[in-house]
């Protein structure tokens, strides 16, 4: 019998090949003839459209598609919704009709021999703004896109007889999820077959194809999405985007493929944000620090358009916002509004991290001002019996959140003291996460060889996939790693499933893995009807010998708790993370180096947000960020430390016991630096991120 | 991001070069400032005019004294030069703030004097340095003070049918010591501000980088310095026209410690 491979720290096997290059990311692919598109994109943040004038003989040009071409050709893009809440209908047009709503939004598109004879055709459209004032925050917004509401339990009658209330008002900015590549998407047209096959880069081929057939009224059986490799995501490439969609349906008609290869100027204008979240939240507490009762005001800066995942991040926030406590009257509200920005939606973290932002620091808000410990505080509050039904209505599966907590306060070591240069403070930050959930699907076949070819739903774009599958299925099979491998992405070969989002791989398509291999064994045993039969003999005797599984499971909740030590300097208000702690709580971890990268990754982003990432607009509207010029990321020397430790309560939910880890270095990072800050600020807050100029403001404001 | 489409020349020698410039061509060297340009369509020059085939304008060289720095030298080449680190140590120090060794070992000290950025390194180094820069056109040459070179953010005066041929850094004091310090969001990233600092007895030459339009001078706190003021001292002179307070803040901070580094 093999080594057991699951809780081995394995190397990522698909790095060899992507460290030499031997990739295929979108833009390498170069179809003989293809139209390469550049879109026309509003200048405007609001205006009316008067009019488009394309001018006769554009040099090298093929076609200029116009909202009117579309016309019964592609309609807009679906709007997901979410459960006991109300969502607009209004989908987010794939070209603009009489208005635009954000700068960058696409007006028209220019099909032309090569992608800079595109932008050269595109300057020369000239479109009739009739400019408008733009909305830009969202509590300024009459246009509610989105809204929740759930009141349980007597939450006046406790806030009434409480010892203590405390407030605070929080806002997180929006992000640009910056993958390092960019989007894009190929379609081509065989009019024979009537196939539309379109490879883009996405987070999975499911929802791609599902928003295809809605957007192009085609059957999905006209159309094969086939997704390439992927160079980084971070939920930006998840929801089918507009660009995608115009590419698909000039494509039909050009006779021709058509090419769409986004630059990073797009990206940065473009592609949804994450974040973008304010709120106000009241805590009700007893004589002894117990929370009694939560109220929450969330308020949604969701853009000009609902993308069809828009409205997802804030409701999970809003879900998620009694944390690890156990709170027993909640009254939490989401508004979403429309502003004149480009849409948010998820990244990573996906309104997680906002509720853990929201919630923790105001946890120590209140522990500041009953003059309990942060750390006491919380262990008097912490939900410690499983499984636990919120006040909300989601139902935690399994957790440890005590010794989460033990474990980072132990690891983080906390520190607390001042000098002339520099001061320096401690705090913590936990959160509970929504992962998984939904389905997945899978398929195992038995190769003549003896070597299994495992199909599955769930789709990497950095993940490791590659590697924790394998892990999953030979150590299932009782095979070698070598002798699994592994398909993805492709619409025509893999069975129908969801996809890679919401931290979800492991513990749904991880666990449609091992019951398609499950199946397949038993399949194997009847085969071999109690003869002892080697893999290479049970294929010979069935040819394509194979079976599926579709798993499906509700929602699991990963938790942990994080711990960061900061130090701020006087003189220039800049902020170093001198350390971080990050305890994650992911039940089964299948490949702990994975995950071990995974929080680090995660956190990596979290700093950013803490330190520098912001999309600011100025007072038009306009993308003030669209390069790395205005939108600045974390390198190497900025990194602190990030020591990390895994509590594993199994989740009851999946034959794996697994939940999500993508996600949760970015979801505790904000929320603990953002509690040290305050520390070593003495108890004055400041929300991210945390710029030399606003903490020396802080600094010079709160004399601690 | 596919720029303007233009003429492109790429002369053999400085004399096939200078009747190429005029008011609607670039200069292309390391290309680190002029391509994002170019490809975000915001410089949309007719004709490009490389001069990275041009070999007489890549050199570092003492003569009389003084440093003569060839505006196509590389930013690596001042990193690795002995001659620059034993006797314009400042350069040496300020040449490792200027973005990433991928963009230095392309970058070229012309390329970064000639964009004039008010928050690049090497311009504010050379002013403390009291550089000179060499201009040629077809028509003559000229050499100018910093004073009178750098005029605006980006903006130079630097006639669109000159050159930038060289940077002349005089010989420092006996004993001058120097220091360089840079605050930016992250490392290698535009700094936000900087200082640069010469220091010997009897001379000071101090600039400041990110504290208004042009890369400065800090001439009152030079004075305050070698009339024996503290460094601290010296620095708050040095940036009371810095309108933020923050800024202020911050730019003093660099001053100090630029000067402070001088000084040990």
């Amino acid at each position: 019998l093999t080594e057991r491979l699951v809780g081995q720290p394995l190397l990522r096997r698909e790095d060899e090949r992507i460290l030499r290059g031997r990739t295929r990311y979108l833009d390498d692919i170069d179809p003989p003839g293809a139209a390469h598109v550049a879109f026309v994109r509003s200048p405007f943040a609001r205006a009316r459209i008067g009019g488009i004038d394309v001018p006769e003989g554009l040099e090298d040009v093929l076609a200029v598609i116009t909202a009117a071409d579309l016309e019964g050709r592609a309609g807009d893009l679906p709007v997901q919704g979410f459960e006991g809440g109300e969502v607009s209908a209004e989908g987010h047009p794939v070209l603009a009709r009489d208005e635009v709503r954000y700068a960058g939004q696409p007006v028209a598109a220019v099909l032309a021999g090569s992608r800079a004879a595109a932008e050269d055709a595109a300057e020369l459209i000239e479109v009739d703004y009739e400019p408008l004032d733009p909305v830009l925050e969202a509590h300024a917004s009459e246009v509610t896109m989105s809204r929740w509401h759930k009141l349980s339990g007597d939450v006046d009658g406790a806030f009434e007889s409480a010892a203590h209330v405390v407030r605070a008002s929080h806002a997180l900015p929006r992000l640009a999820p910056v993958p390092m590549e960019p989007r894009g998407a190929i379609a081509s047209y065989d009019e024979a077959d009537d196939l539309l096959t379109v490879r883009v880069s996405a987070q999975d081929s499911h929802r791609q194809l599902a928003g295809l057939a809605k957007v192009l009224d085609r059957p999905e059986e006209s159309i094969h999405v086939i997704v390439p490799d992927v160079g980084g995501a971070f939920g930006s490439k998840g929801a089918p985007a507009p660009e995608t969609m115009l590419v698909a349906a000039a494509a039909l008609s050009a006779g021709r493929p058509v090419k769409w290869a986004e630059d990073r100027e797009e990206n940065f204008v473009a592609s949804y944000q994450g974040r973008g979240m304010e709120a106000d939240v009241e805590l009700a507490l007893d004589a002894t620090g117990t929370i009694l009762a939560l109220r929450a005001r969330i308020q949604a800066d969701l853009g000009g358009y609902l993308m069809p995942t828009t409205a997802i991040p804030a409701h999970t926030t809003a879900m998620l916002m009694c944390g690890v406590y156990d709170i027993r009257a909640a009254d939490v509200e989401l508004v979403g509004r429309r502003t004149n920005k480009v849409p948010t939606g998820p990244y990573r973290g996906a309104g997680r991290p906002e509720a853990a932002y929201f919630l923790e620091t105001t946890v120590d808000v209140a522990a500041r001002e009953l003059g309990i410990d942060a750390l006491e505080l919380r262990r008097r509050n912490l939900i410690r019996e499983f499984p636990y039904e919120t006040a909300l209505g989601w139902t935690y599966d399994s957790g440890d959140y005590a010794r989460c907590l033990d474990l980072a306060e132990e690891l983080v070591r906390p520190e607390r003291h001042s000098n002339d240069a520099r001061i320096v403070g401690s705090g913590f930050g936990m959160y509970v996460e929504r992962a998984g959930g939904m389905f997945e699907s899978a398929e195992a076949e038995l190769l003549p060889d003896g070597t299994l070819l495992v199909r599955s739903g769930s789709s990497p774009h950095g993940q490791g996939h590659d590697t924790t599958f394998a892990q999953l299925a030979a150590d299932r099979m009782g095979v070698g790693l070598e002798d699994v491998k592994l398909r993805f992405g492709d619409s025509k070969e893999v069975p129908r499933g969801v996809g890679t989002f919401a931290s979800r791989s492991v513990a749904m398509g991880g666990s449609a893995v091992v019951q398609a291999i499950d199946a397949l064994k038993e399949k194997c045993a009847a085969l071999a009807a109690g003869r002892t039969m080697s893999l290479c003999e049970l294929a010979e005797a069935e040819p394509g010998l194979s079976a599926s599984a579709r798993f499906e499971s509700d929602l699991v909740f990963s938790s942990g708790a994080y711990g960061a030590v900061v130090e701020i300097e006087r003189a220039t208000g800049r902020l170093r993370v001198l350390r971080l702690v990050a305890v994650d709580d992911a039940g089964t971890i299948v490949n702990p180096l994975l995950a071990e990268g995974q929080v680090v990754g995660g956190s990596a982003q979290g700093l950013g947000q803490c330190l520098v990432e912001e999309a600011v607009y100025d007072e038009e509207g306009n993308p003030t960020f669209a390069s790395f010029v205005g939108y600045s990321l974390l390198t190497a020397a900025e990194m602190p430390p990030v020591e990390t430790a895994f509590v594993e309560s199994p989740s009851p939910l999946n034959p794996l016991g697994a939940k999500g880890i993508g996600e949760g270095g970015a979801i505790g990072t904000p929320a603990a630096v953002a509690n040290a800050v305050a520390d070593a600020l003495g108890g004055a807050r400041v929300d991210p991120p945390f710029t030399d100029a606003k903490l020396w403001r802080a600094l010079r404001e709160a004399h601690p | 991001v596919k720029p303007v489409p233009f003429d492109y020349r790429a002369p053999g020698s400085l004399d096939a070069t200078l009747p190429l410039l005029g008011l609607d061509s670039a200069v292309l060297a390391g290309g680190q400032s002029l391509v994002p340009l170019l490809n975000l369509r915001l410089a949309r020059p007719e004709l490009v005019v490389d001069v990275n085939g041009v070999p007489e304008l890549d050199y570092i060289r003492a003569d009389d004294g003084a440093l003569r720095i060839g505006a196509l030298t590389r930013q690596v080449a001042l990193e690795r030069s002995e001659l620059v680190q034993r006797g314009w140590p400042l350069l040496y120090k300020a040449v490792g703030f200027v973005g990433h060794p991928q963009i230095r070992s392309r970058g070229t000290v012309g390329g970064s004097v000639a964009h004039a950025d008010p928050a690049a390194e090497l311009p504010a180094a050379l002013i403390a340095l009291g550089a000179r820069f060499h201009l040629r056109s077809s028509d003559g040459a000229r050499a100018l003070e910093a004073s009178e070179f750098f005029l605006g953010p980006l903006h130079t005066a630097r006639e669109p049918s000159e050159l930038l041929v060289e940077i002349e850094v005089p010989q420092q004091p006996e004993g001058a010591g120097s220091g360089f310090a840079e605050h930016a969001r992250t490392h290698g990233d535009f700094a936000t501000a900087g200082a640069a600092a010469v220091v010997a007895p009897g001379h000071a030459g101090i600039a400041l980088l990110g504290a208004g339009p042009v890369p400065v001078r800090a001439e009152a706190a030079e004075r305050a310095l070698t009339g024996g003021a503290a460094a601290h001292e010296a620095a708050a002179l040095a940036t009371q026209d810095v309108d933020d307070e923050h800024r202020r803040a911050l730019c003093t901070e660099l001053a100090r410690r630029a000067i402070e580094e001088a000084l040990a």
